[in-house]
């Protein structure tokens, strides 16, 4: 920690209690979802004006040029600050930017990023109903006519797509080789025509994410990012960019969560239950351990020694031990815990309504590279062991 | 400032150093060394200097050292008293014992004062005369004295071991990588012994004893889950059945890669309670996990080595075992989860 750190930690952390907004979940507890939108953009607005928004953009855009320790310093005070996610402009502010940075044309970035200050939201159009953990098999298709891609398929659970006006789409246009190199990427415009999204309705009660569906879109060569067949290497570079930082306030936001069990073992009279004690006793250790890796992987990544499965091990130890926090919450909060208290809209993973929770703490067994995808990671990039034999082939008929 | 380690490029370099010769020595004597093969080296190249702080003629690298040498000894299955021998090192040099430096000097030349790696109950009653039994103290045997301190903290004491009124005995634990004694005391007058600490000064060396205690146990569980993980992987990748390694099924690599996740929280947290601002604070808890998930890597490992892993001559079992083991050692295996809960419910 250096004092320009400090420093910085001392002003967001004074800029965050004078502008965090008051009661937030309270609002957003079964509120409608334009109001949900209104308090994004609101809080979106507030954060651009301010530079917390783009630390991690180059210098010389507005907030922008901070190193990650900076960066870091940020996202552990807005954790501390428990203020709301900006869900409705992550895309736009990390993977659409970021992606613009690393791999755009110059033409690209005068074209996109200013939209993206003024709050233009950006969707990711990546996951298919049928490329979930095998995203290389996608098959919507970009066929090239002219100057132009035309584009067909269908992505789904594309985060507050119904919201969005631009995609970051990743579409085939050759389906000879391997699955990765026939893919290119693209930005598309939402509201060009053949383009319709329908919300998915979640467990919960929200619905955060949506099915997008092309019939006939055009998109201009002049949007895609790098190469055509280059999209799968752009993609990395998109899912890189926020790596490590969204699991720093995370985890941070995991410990000051802590506190809402506490407050529920009172609620319920349990704080001498000596086996609920012991449960929290087991887990307050696996939360410190969380917030330690993820610190000490961002240490990693900022002295540049990280090393392939690192990223891993932080995201499968942090959705285990959500999952384990809010079960736990779950029980203490006992049949109370039952009664339906109300969906939250932007809700982050703990906020006292432990059912509730305990549904959303899904979000980050799947979301983002599975539990089973990490653990294929760390198995075979860390500890060496070999990938399975890929002879099997589909019966006639299967797809 | 280095990342890496938190502490200074000089110690950074120094520490590297005294991890590489307590690496070299574990190497040479493999898995199980004799307890003296490691013992005799770890006084004659200076690995008991690590506690000593700097204007005492030691090393001064604390519970980084401390923490690194543990770690490989773990690696190591070593049975050398090393942890009681530094927590008998570090109780002296906080304290304000007259002819310290004498004692310094025998105790860094290779005469053991071992401890206790659990907790006894010795009291002393009103006439001054200790009673109680010290429990899971590390090879007695060699060892002239014992570091020991009342149940209420308020004495901290080196009790020498060959005196009336004291008896000891081996209590053969399941793990057979260290040997354990029970240090009994009956009626042993107080004023015979030599007292390190008394009062409030005394409790706040027996906390510092209990935190390093704590931190090597740890760091101990660490390196026994790495070395004991490194140990499975090898298996499953040369075990060949239905005519591919065992390492290609997906189901055990799952459980491989969660082995890997608890390892390294673990070591993590480890890591970052001995560098935070109040690292006593958080002893308990990484002792804890480190423990347990040591415990949890040890009985997935021998499930994974199949029928070999129930062969008392290959070295599987020798890992649970120690594992099992430094889970109750310290404060006491469900003791943890309690103190932890209420350190946390105290405190909001």
């Amino acid at each position: 920690m250096t004092a320009e750190t400090e420093t910085l930690r001392a002003e967001t952390r004074a800029w965050l209690s004078r502008n965090t907004p008051a009661e937030w979940r309270q609002a957003m507890t079964n509120a409608e979802q334009e109001r949900f939108v209104e308090v994004q953009k609101d809080w979106f607005g507030k954060l651009v004006e301010a530079g917390y928004a783009t630390p991690h953009w180059p210098e010389g855009w507005p907030g922008g040029g901070r190193s990650l320790a900076e960066q870091k310093v940020i996202f552990e005070e807005v954790a501390r600050a428990d203020a709301p996610r900006l869900i409705l402009y992550f895309v736009a502010l990390y993977h659409a930017a970021c992606t613009l940075f690393e791999c755009g044309s110059d033409a690209q970035r005068d074209k996109y990023l200013p939209g993206i200050l003024k709050g233009e939201i950006w969707c990711q159009g990546f996951s298919e109903p049928n490329a979930g953990s095998d995203l290389a098999s996608l098959k919507t298709r970009a066929e090239r006519k002219g100057d132009k891609y035309i584009i067909n398929g269908q992505k789904t659970w594309s985060t507050m797509a119904q919201y969005a006006d631009r995609c970051l789409l990743l579409a085939r246009t050759d389906k000879s080789g391997v699955p990765q190199a026939g893919l290119t990427y693209l930005l598309l415009d939402m509201k060009s025509k053949g383009v319709s999204v329908r919300p998915i309705s979640q467990i919960t009660g929200d619905d955060e994410f949506a099915e997008i569906f092309f019939d006939d879109v055009e998109v201009s060569i002049d949007d895609r990012v790098g190469e055509e067949g280059a999209g799968w290497a752009v993609a990395q570079a998109t899912l890189a960019s926020e790596r490590g930082l969204t699991l720093v306030e995370l985890t941070q936001r995991m410990r000051y969560g802590l506190s809402m069990l506490a407050q529920t073992m009172k609620d319920q009279q349990r704080t001498s239950d000596s086996a609920i004690l012991r449960d929290l006793g087991a887990l307050i250790p696996k939360v410190d351990a969380a917030c330690a890796l993820a610190d000490q992987y961002l240490q990693k990544r900022i002295s540049d020694t990280e090393q392939a499965g690192d990223a891993s091990i932080v995201k499968l130890y942090y959705a285990q031990t959500l999952r384990e926090f809010v079960a736990l919450g779950q029980r203490i909060s006992g049949l109370e815990g039952q009664y339906h208290a109300g969906f939250m809209r932007g809700a982050t993973q703990e906020t006292g309504n432990w059912t509730l929770d305990f549904m959303n703490s899904y979000n980050w067994s799947i979301a983002g590279g599975s539990n089973e995808i990490q653990r294929n990671i760390i198995a075979e990039r860390m500890l060496g062991m070999p990938r399975e034999p890929k002879n099997w082939q589909l019966a006639e008929g299967q797809s | 400032m280095s990342h890496q380690t938190g502490v200074s490029d000089e110690s950074g370099e120094l520490l590297t150093q005294l991890r590489d010769s307590v690496r070299q020595v574990i190497e040479g004597t493999g898995l199980l060394g004799a307890e003296d093969h490691i013992w005799k080296p770890s006084v004659e190249l200076g690995w008991l200097l690590n506690a000593v702080p700097e204007e005492l003629d030691g090393l001064g690298l604390g519970n980084t050292g401390t923490h690194a040498i543990h770690l490989e000894l773990g690696k190591g299955l070593s049975g050398a008293p090393y942890l009681p021998a530094t927590l008998a090192i570090d109780a002296l040099c906080q304290s304000t014992l007259s002819d310290k430096s004498s004692w310094l000097e025998r105790l860094t030349g290779g005469e053991l004062v071992t401890a206790p790696l659990a907790d006894g109950d010795l009291t002393l009653d009103d006439s001054q005369n200790l009673d109680g039994t010290l429990t899971a103290v590390q090879s007695a045997d060699i060892a002239s004295h014992v570091l020991a301190w009342t149940n209420n903290a308020e004495q901290l004491l080196i009790i020498a071991l060959d005196q009336s009124g004291l008896e000891w005995q081996e209590r053969k634990t399941w793990d057979e990588t260290r040997r354990f004694y029970d240090v009994n005391l009956n009626a042993l007058p107080l004023a015979k012994q030599t007292r390190l600490a008394q009062g409030s000064q005394a409790k706040d060396i027996v906390t510092r004893l209990l935190a390093q205690r704590d931190f090597a146990l740890a760091a101990d569980a660490v390196g026994g889950a790495t070395a004991l993980l490194a140990m499975t992987v090898d298996h499953l990748q040369t075990r060949v059945q239905f005519r591919r390694p065992l390492a290609m099924f997906q189901a055990l690599k799952h459980r491989c890669a969660d082995m890997k996740a608890l390892t390294a929280a673990s070591e993590a947290m480890l890591f970052d309670a001995l560098h935070s601002a109040a690292p006593e604070q958080k002893a308990t808890a990484a002792k804890h996990l480190a423990c347990t998930s040591f415990a949890k890597v040890a009985e997935e490992s021998l499930q994974l080595h199949g029928g070999i892993g129930m062969a008392a001559e290959h070295p599987c079992h020798l890992f649970l075992k120690r594992a099992l083991l430094n889970v109750h050692l310290g404060r006491g295996g469900d003791m943890y989860e309690q103190l932890i809960a209420e350190a946390f419910l105290t405190g909001t």
